[in-house]
């Protein structure tokens, strides 16, 4: 077919993706069973509970949170965490003086086997554009307050490593064991948006 | 969608993924890592000036920090450089390292005093400051 | 290149708009999508690949489709770069897709 008489896409994008399906499936260059297991894991059993238990445990656990922030990939690999778009980790911990802000200003680049796939929010224009050039104002618009004195950095994910944030355990949480401080940790506050809250 | 030209050859492909090895193969993943005994350009506290390059091709240096300059920070090893293999050019290894530029060398006298970004870049990306 | 993609501190684009308890995915089409581009084989396309194809959008389709249409749009356009399938294979899929869905409903 010529290159200038070209059909348009169904403007229906499920069917246009039904179509791709059943084409790439032809092809052999995937099987349906894999798409389901695939789907499973990462609607499922990946996300962001994966991340809240490696808080929980370096919170509980100074020589663990020492391992963690010197060489993470390993210290998580210790939970069971690991694998695609997680092999290179990197934690930066968040502290009375440094609050720690992660974005991809490219594409969408996110730690997945601690957090699961990344929000919608994430992946947008308007968190990608302005995260980098007013990430006071937008972690205002989350709620977050930072003082003027602490120190805001920003990782914006250009490479192949994946960042986590180690969010500041709040007060008021000292008697509580791993599986209540991980119930504490969000998703938001191992991105950086959010603040962990003791209720 | 697609231009003249740029159709290759049929590339050689591996059995299709199996479903059983999703969950192996998933929870191990890929490091991009390339396992080459490169020497770093520029060492942890160096500093330097991001290039002020503008390829019409693939390049993970954003434009907000093109020829603004920062602190080598941490040296992540060797990793193949994306504006190569995104073009079939091969894997081109490199150090890669966390580079930190302050809010105010990026934006301005208006960004707050003691912000900061921290950002990966090749050696590709760097020259001394 | 000098893409839409490259977002960092661009003006205009609006306010962050999180969801509350925002669903992973959020129809089964974006479940495909993903599913698909994660099962085909390392060796037809590498994660550069990928990102460049997505870059090479036009800017207004860019920034006026979601996120796994982009997805979508990539899987398209480099498996045929790639030599997988030939567009008009993809066009009849089209076709053949579009008659099932009348025929059934």
């Amino acid at each position: 077919m010529a290159d200038h008489d070209h059909t348009e896409p169904p403007s229906d994008t499920a069917l246009r993706v039904k179509a791709l399906e059943s084409l790439l499936l032809e092809k052999g260059l995937v099987e349906a069973d894999t798409l389901d297991a695939i789907i499973q894991l990462y609607e499922h059993n990946v996300g962001p509970q994966n991340g809240a238990k490696v808080v929980a445990r370096a919170w509980s656990d100074p020589d663990y949170k020492a391992r963690l922030l010197a060489d993470a990939t390993p210290a998580i690999a210790e939970l069971g965490y690991g694998g695609v778009q997680g092999e290179d980790m990197v934690v930066v911990e968040n502290t009375s003086d440094v609050h720690n802000l992660l974005v991809c200003t490219l594409c969408s680049c996110y730690p997945w086997p601690v957090l699961g796939l990344p929000p919608v929010w994430y992946k947008a224009a308007p968190y990608r554009a302005r995260a980098v050039s007013e990430p006071r104002a937008v972690l205002k618009e989350f709620g977050v307050e930072i003082r003027e004195g602490v120190e805001v950095r920003v990782w914006d994910s250009t490479a192949e490593l994946r960042y986590m944030v180690l969010p500041e355990r709040p007060a008021g949480t000292e008697g509580l064991g791993e599986d209540e401080l991980a119930a504490l940790v969000t998703r938001d506050s191992m991105i950086g948006v959010a603040l962990v809250e003791s209720t | 969608m697609v231009e003249r030209g740029q159709r290759c050859k049929r590339v050689r492909i591996m059995p299709a993924l199996a479903a059983d090895m999703v969950v192996p193969l998933f929870a191990v993943g890929s490091s991009a890592r390339v396992d080459a005994d490169i020497a770093p350009k520029f060492k942890a506290g160096d500093t330097v000036t991001a290039r002020n390059i503008n390829p019409t091709g693939h390049t993970r240096l954003p434009r907000y920090l093109r020829g603004k300059s920062g602190t080598i920070e941490k040296d992540h090893g060797v990793f193949g450089l994306p504006d190569s293999m995104a073009h079939g050019g091969g894997e081109t290894p490199q150090h890669v390292y966390c580079v930190r530029f302050s809010a105010r060398e990026v934006w301005g006298a208006s960004a707050a005093p003691r912000d900061s970004f921290y950002v990966d870049m090749w050696d590709d990306y760097l020259d001394p400051a | 290149m000098n893409g839409i993609h490259d977002l960092g501190g661009m003006h205009g684009m609006g306010p962050v708009n999180p969801e509350t308890d925002e669903p992973v995915f959020h129809a089964d089409w974006e479940r495909r999508v993903f599913a698909l581009m994660m099962a085909i084989p390392g060796s037809v396309y590498n994660i550069d690949e990928f990102r460049h194809t997505i870059e090479r959008m036009e800017a207004a389709e860019y920034l006026s489709t979601s996120y796994y249409e982009h997805w979508l749009h990539c899987l398209e356009v480099l498996m045929i770069e790639k030599g997988q399938f030939e567009r008009a294979e993809l066009e009849a899929a089209w076709s053949n897709a579009a008659s099932a869905a009348n025929g059934s409903a």
